[in-house]
């Protein structure tokens, strides 16, 4: 199942490592009648090339709004994004198109595969598009469906799905990783499986990876966390050691 | 809105949700709903006029012609079992020489009985009198003539009666149910400027005939039940020493046979043209429905759970049929009025009616509505009984997760071509084989529709064509009063200006083959015509044979005739000999039932030396009006006829009701295919937002998920055009057999690619304009709502 990937070992010093990503005063502010509901409110962050962060909350923290404007999903009410030195926060729609197209890779807690295409058929449509991608079968053999690809997504487990997407997701080389409560529709044994996967991912492939989750013991498996709270950062702290998500317990 | 109950309220919820969808298929009922009102409408009021016109006026139901009998004949007629009303009536052409007219009109003068009302065929006075006895002068016209040179009672009219010029004083206008279709006998459209029926009192035209105490022309009425074709085989024998040239059925009788033919044709198109509508407002409704239940199977078993009934549901469902029916069948009805008027009024201008007034009648509008609601309720009843089925708990399950195979394209290696968004296109149309045939179906009924409201011009013209430039290529024909020595031939050619001049004998015959009968014409033809050819339809001339006959094949079908049989041929004139030429060939004209033969054969048969009744002439363009003058001038010639004019008016006129068609039919056929298209897109969009807003996450652009969308309708619309184009020639085809008098015309359907060419491009501009609104509505798509959600 595993595969050699033609790839150097990446920088195991986050710290030192440059930022890919980062947002510098992020507010987002819905209105909703008479009140604003100010999702986010002065956030700024910073994602370094190849680490692996974790982003914890409770529910309403603003944890999935500063997901999607970071991956171009969204944009912020004020505030500034950088990828890699650019300013996105000016960029039009055919911009953040070609941002996400070619620099982003999502994985959402609902897999959303194309119920009418076969696991390859699903990363193909990635493959399609991109400048310089795996290729399907290679990126599905990456997460273990080497096997499964000419099934469609309703002949496969969730767990299957989530790989699916996750290969997906990867498939193009992004640079940076999105990930919205992978595991929030999975058992804990599945859901150790998909991290696991993640976290290969980003140590392979150095894929600077951000992952949202509610379960506090996950953010073991990190790099650095940063804990969200009505809108704000409120703390952030570095993992010495990087746990292994086998060695998790919740 | 507390007053409504809760259920209602949903509904009225789903409506504004669904809106578009609504009005676009309360639209496409509508415009069924329209035609069927227009069409079912102006076929009704046409007939219902006819009806209690000819009722009105006694109308005869048996005609007959003929050289002279006496007065006493008529008697004889008259105890004939079934014969209730005889009028005989002393009829004959005149030519009235109008100023301001380049050449004389051609008219007919009836009889009027000196005393009472005629028994038959009463003459409805639009204003004026009738004319009194013993006042020579006094005339009445038809009212077609005098409204188009603009004159009324106390105009002096000058009219040449049996060669000796009369100036005539109109004392009133008139209808007549013999001439609601007024067209001069042998010419091919009607010419309102050119044609006048004059009537005048009895001894006034009896005497100008020498028909004193004689009659030439006589109708009846029959008594109810007694056989027409008895009376019409006895009327024949009576008068056949008389001259007779065979009695003719109502049915047979010109004016009336083209109005029945037009009311038979649109009783067709009455029939065919709803259904599409009708059939795709169904379809449309079932396909809304049918998502709309899917998506609430939840809501359904919460609903079931609670207590609401089955039938409660269903009522709640086919409420939102209603909600279309209401709107869809007020602007239909509206519509459908408006229409009715627009179409009669087409027919108002050829057909001349006392009283013609569209009549929007509470059947009327009750049968369409109840149509379109039966086609409404059947479309829904499908998606609703569903519903009504889903067991509560089933419901609360989500429905299972689509599932697709791999399919017909990848196992055709299509993948690598259509690349994944290419085959995510091609599985959602092999998924649901029925909706993409049916959505298919419904656009091509609406390209056929478009074709069927243009073919007949452009057969009308192909025949024309046909007609004109290959079998009858003179400038002008000339009609003798009566048969002329073939010198007069010569004569003709060689008069200044005339290239080339042939003679025709046309002989009024009666043919029989076994124990079928038809009237007919046998023409001569000189050997070497060059003007009047024989042309079959296929474009190559015929031959005339040096002996026997040839028949059209129109007429020799309706025989059973062979090539080498003897066909019996009773001439209507002179002695009335019978003979029995061989049939030596068929030739596949297009239009009527004629036998031809060379000039010699005719006269051999005929028993006369090559007369000839008519002649064709060639002639030199700028001499063409001095020719015209000078043979006008003649007493010997009844008629000058100028073809190409005559082409043109009825080109102008088809075009014109044509033009009207067309219009009518690219709008409704338009409304069809942005329903199908709309709605289908809607349902695209509502079920699949989820898939594109993850397309959209991987980074396909806004245009490149539009055109996975559209691809899918463009499939649709790529399939239904050529469905259409073939539904449409198959329409046509039905269309004319069922409705039009095959025996006289044989056009061939015909179908121009620019007309085919102006469908497709009606159903790619209609799809194009839905496929606009889906781009819309894609630029709207809420990513993040959307992946929010469990599916
Ligand atoms: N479209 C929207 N309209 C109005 N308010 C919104 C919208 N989307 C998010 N919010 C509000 O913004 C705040 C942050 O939402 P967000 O989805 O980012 O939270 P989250 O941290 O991801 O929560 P969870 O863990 O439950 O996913 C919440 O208070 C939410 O109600
Ligand atoms: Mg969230």
């Amino acid at each position: 199942m595993r595969q050699a990937l033609p790839l150097q070992e990446p920088d195991r010093q986050p710290q030192a490592a440059r930022p890919i990503l980062a947002c510098h005063d992020l507010r987002k502010v819905y209105r909703m009648g008479e009140v604003d509901v100010h999702a986010l409110d002065g956030v700024d962050f910073t994602l370094r090339a190849g680490e692996l962060l974790v982003l914890l909350g409770v529910s309403g923290s603003g944890k999935s709004t500063l997901l999607n404007i970071l991956g171009g999903l969204d944009v912020a009410s004020s505030g500034q994004v950088f990828f890699e030195g650019r300013d996105l926060t000016a960029a039009d729609e055919d911009e953040l198109t070609q941002y996400r197209r070619h620099s982003v890779g999502f994985v959402f807690q609902f897999y959303n595969l194309i119920p009418s295409l076969t696991a390859r058929e699903n990363v193909a449509l990635v493959t399609d598009i991109a400048d310089d991608p795996l290729e399907p079968e290679e990126a599905l053999a990456l997460v273990g469906l080497g096997d499964r690809l000419d099934h469609f997504p309703a002949q496969l487990s969730g767990g299957e799905q989530q790989r699916v997407a996750i290969a997906r997701a990867v498939a193009k080389r992004p640079p940076i990783l999105l990930c919205d409560e992978p595991t929030g529709a999975l058992d804990f044994r599945t859901g150790i499986l998909v991290l696991e996967l993640i976290e290969r991912i980003n140590r392979e492939l150095g894929t600077a990876t951000a992952l949202i989750t509610h379960n506090a013991p996950i953010a073991e498996i990190a790099d650095r966390v940063v804990t969200l709270a009505d809108g704000r950062v409120l703390d952030e702290r570095i993992v010495e050691r990087r746990a292994r998500p086998s060695e998790l317990r919740w | 809105m507390t007053w409504l109950p809760a259920l209602d309220r949903k509904l009225l919820r789903e409506v504004t949700h669904l809106k578009g969808q609504i009005a676009t298929i309360a639209l496409v009922l509508a415009s069924g709903i329209t035609c069927f009102i227009a069409l079912r409408g102006t076929y009704s009021s046409l007939e219902w006029s006819r009806e209690t016109y000819y009722d009105r006026t006694r109308f005869a139901e048996v005609f007959a012609r003929l050289e002279r009998a006496p007065e006493s004949t008529a008697r004889r007629i008259e105890a004939l079992p079934g014969v209730a009303l005889v009028q005989t009536r002393v009829a004959k052409e005149v030519s009235l020489p109008i100023e301001g007219l380049d050449r004389a009109a051609y008219g007919q003068v009836i009889s009027l009985p000196a005393h009472g009302e005629p028994a038959t065929n009463a003459l409805h006075l639009e204003s004026g009198r009738l004319p009194e006895p013993g006042h020579d002068e006094e005339v009445v016209v038809l009212g077609s003539f005098a409204r188009a040179h603009g004159f009324g009672p106390g105009h002096r009219l000058p009219v040449v009666i049996n060669g000796t010029l009369r100036n005539l004083r109109v004392v009133g206008i008139a209808q007549s149910p013999e001439f609601v279709y007024a067209i001069r006998p042998g010419a091919l459209a009607d010419d309102p400027k050119r044609y006048a029926v004059l009537w005048m009192d009895r001894t006034v035209v009896a005497s100008a005939f020498q028909l004193g105490g004689a009659f030439n022309d006589l109708s009846l009425r029959l008594q109810p039940g007694a056989s027409e074709a008895g009376t019409l085989a006895a009327v024949d024998r009576i008068l056949s020493p008389y001259g007779g040239l065979g009695a003719i059925g109502r049915k047979n009788q010109t004016s009336n046979r083209i109005l029945t033919g037009e009311l038979s044709q649109l009783g067709a198109l009455a029939g065919m043209v709803p259904l599409v509508f009708l059939g795709v407002a169904a379809f449309l409704i079932n396909m809304v429905l049918a998502r709309l239940i899917t998506l609430q199977r939840t809501e359904i078993a919460t609903l079931k759970a609670v207590g609401y009934t089955n039938g409660e549901i269903a009522r709640h469902y086919l409420g939102l049929v209603a909600v279309v029916m209401v709107p869809g069948a007020l602007l239909g009805v509206a519509g459908g009025w408006w229409l009715g008027r627009i179409v009669l009024r087409l027919y108002e201008g050829i057909f001349r009616f006392p009283d013609l007034v569209f009549r929007l009648t509470p059947g009327l509008v009750m049968s369409a509505v109840l149509i379109s609601t039966a086609a409404a309720v059947l479309g829904a009843l499908f998606a609703v009984r569903s519903a009504a089925k889903l067991p509560p708990a089933e419901a609360m399950r989500p429905p299972t997760p689509a599932r697709y195979r791999r399919g017909l394209a990848a196992r055709l290696g299509l993948g690598p071509i259509a690349g994944a968004s290419g085959m995510m296109v091609l599985r959602e149309v092999e998924r649901r084989p029925l909706r993409t045939a049916l959505s298919s179906f419904g656009i091509g009924g609406a390209v056929a529709l478009i074709i069927l409201g243009h073919f007949g011009v452009d057969s009308l013209n192909n025949y024309l064509e046909a007609m004109f430039r290959r079998e009858q290529r003179q400038d002008l024909a000339v009609a003798f009063a009566r048969p002329a020595d073939p010198r007069v031939v010569t004569q003709l050619a060689s008069m200044p200006g005339v290239i080339t001049a042939e003679g025709i004998r046309a002989v009024p015959i009666r043919v029989r083959h076994e124990h079928r009968m038809r009237d007919s014409v046998l023409m001569g033809l000189p050997s070497q015509a060059t003007l009047r050819r024989l042309v079959a339809r296929a474009g190559h001339e015929v031959p005339i044979p040096d002996d026997g006959v040839l028949v059209t094949t129109a007429l020799g079908k309706i025989l059973g005739l062979a090539v080498g049989d003897r066909l019996e041929i009773e001439v209507l004139e002179g002695d009335r000999r019978l003979v029995r030429p061989v049939v030596a060939g068929f030739v596949d004209e297009s239009v009527g039932l004629q036998v031809y033969a060379r000039t010699g054969v005719v006269s051999s048969l005929e028993g006369d030396l090559g007369a000839v009744s008519s002649a064709l002439l060639r002639v030199d363009p700028s001499l063409r009006t001095s020719v015209e003058d000078q043979l006008r001038r003649s007493p010997r010639v009844i008629d000058v006829s100028d073809v190409a004019a005559d082409v043109q008016r009825l080109r102008d006129m088809n075009g014109a009701a044509m033009d009207i068609w067309t219009l009518v039919s690219i709008t409704l056929a338009a409304c069809v295919i942005f329903g199908v298209v709309y709605n289908n897109a809607r349902i695209a969009l509502a079920t699949r937002s989820r898939e594109l807003a993850t397309l959209r996450v991987l980074g396909l652009s806004r245009a490149e998920i539009s055109s996975i969308l559209i691809a899918g309708l463009a499939i649709e619309v790529v399939l239904a055009i050529p469905v259409g184009l073939f539904l449409g020639r198959g329409w046509a085809e039905l269309f004319f057999t069922r409705a039009v008098d095959q025996e006289t015309f044989r056009f061939q359907v015909l179908i121009e690619s620019r007309t085919y060419l102006l469908a497709a491009l009606v159903a790619l501009l209609a799809a194009a304009a839905s496929a606009l609104w889906v781009r819309r509505s894609l630029d709207r798509l809420d990513l993040i709502g959307v992946l929010k959600t469990r599916e």
